[in-house]
């Protein structure tokens, strides 16, 4: 490949991949090196998004921080896509319609959790319609912390994707991206009903927490109400029937 | 003469209508008081609202003995608007203690997925309603989570 000697008037990313030789008009390079330029500077995204994130999303795809400039086009469909971001809570509902869509991109295809609804569920993890972390559906490589993440952090996690493809075409076993306490958040903090483990005190301050609403009486809804859990020993024996009243 | 005194002598309404708040029907009056307002003008369908009343132990007032258990109930609030110059709107709702109620579907079309979706979240099912699926929630859950008994975690198994 014929390249000019003179001075390099601007940088591109192209130079890092060309081996110039000195006294000749003429550079060398191997395919896999172009392959790779090209694999990692056009990274089709397919924007799962369903919530706010979208909104940082759409941002980042605007003209201040401008994902295109790295070759990264957003495309409505997952069939033209390398690349999906999850870009908001996903719900029981959602979750297996994101798991059909994800099948739907052709191979090689990465993922990437934006925001901290898709990566744990963040404050709706605990409710009952809510995926606790999107990776529990489909594998994801880069998460994007914040809620939600600015959109020059979403740039940074597609050059974070792009180093980690780099690394892999090279051979390099890279080291999955973990959330921190995974396991923990995976599991949710309140048993599940159903679960072996599950406190039966848990189901029956849950119920006791509804009748103490204050429907139908006069009390004040403030001063009466307890968290969940809240429940002395005392009163579960009671709720129970294991208790005579005193 | 307003609407509400219109119905007042043939619904048996109270003489004054409730103060921040919609007035009660019985139940097998429902479809009869939709029509009359549906005739007086009140065309528009607004919402439907469904609510859960628990069984609950009221307090007891200190040395007294407990009042008695209060028995589970369902409310369904509904809202229909008259269209035009001074349009105004007027709500009723009726109380139940097994949670069908019969649908409105048959006079306001605009009923159909309203009505799906409480049934849907809070288990009233709307009589003779043509297409009474869930609306929001996964078609194969368990149970209706606005419901005071429902348990604030799920019963499916994990997140598929």
């Amino acid at each position: 490949m014929a390249v000019d000697e003179g001075p390099r008037n601007y940088e591109h990313p192209a130079y890092d991949y060309l081996e110039q030789m000195p006294g000749l008009s003429l550079a060398m390079t191997t395919v896999d090196k172009v392959l790779e330029w090209s694999a990692t500077n056009s990274l089709w995204i397919f924007p799962m998004a369903t919530s706010c994130c979208a909104i940082e999303f759409i941002t980042a795809a605007a003209s201040r921080v401008d994902i295109d400039q790295i070759g990264s086009v957003v495309r409505p469909t997952p069939r033209h896509c390398d690349v999906m971001i999850v870009a908001g809570t996903i719900t029981v509902k959602m979750a297996p319609r994101v798991k059909k869509l994800w099948e739907q991109m052709p191979e090689p295809k990465w993922c990437i959790a934006m925001g901290s609804c898709a990566i744990s569920g963040d404050f709706y993890r605990d409710i009952y319609s809510v995926v606790p972390g999107i990776d529990t559906v489909v594998p994801v490589d880069v998460y994007i912390p914040g809620c939600p993440p600015n959109p020059d952090q979403v740039l940074l996690g597609l050059q974070r994707l792009q180093d980690k493809i780099r690394s892999q075409r090279d051979g390099v076993s890279t080291e999955p991206e973990t959330r921190p306490e995974t396991a923990k958040m995976i599991l949710p903090a309140n048993k599940r009903v159903g679960d072996p483990d599950r406190d039966p005190l848990l189901t029956d301050a849950q119920h006791d927490a509804s009748r103490n609403l204050g429907v139908g009486t006069n009390t004040d809804r403030a001063k009466d109400a307890r968290p969940i859990g809240a429940i002395t020993e005392d009163e579960a024996a009671n709720v129970r029937g294991t208790v005579d009243d005193k | 003469m307003s609407i509400y005194e219109q119905l007042r002598e043939r619904f048996d309404l109270p003489e004054e209508p409730p103060e921040g708040e919609p007035v009660v029907i019985p139940v097998d009056q429902h479809v009869a008081f939709a029509t009359a307002l549906k005739e007086a003008g009140f065309t528009l369908y607004v919402t439907v609202c469904a609510a859960h009343f628990p069984s609950v132990q009221p307090k007891a007032k200190k040395g007294e003995e407990p009042p008695p258990m209060t028995t589970e109930a369902w409310e369904v609030a509904t809202v229909l608007r008259s269209v035009g110059t001074g349009s105004e709107t007027f709500a009723w709702r009726v109380r139940v203690e097994r949670p069908v109620v019969p649908t409105l579907y048959s006079l306001f079309a605009g009923a159909d997925w309203q009505e799906r979706e409480q049934y849907d979240l809070v288990g009233v099912v709307f009589e003779n309603h043509p297409d009474m699926r869930r609306l929001m929630m996964p078609e194969d859950w368990d149970g209706h989570p606005l419901r005071k008994d429902y348990a604030i975690d799920t019963r499916v198994a994990p997140w598929r």
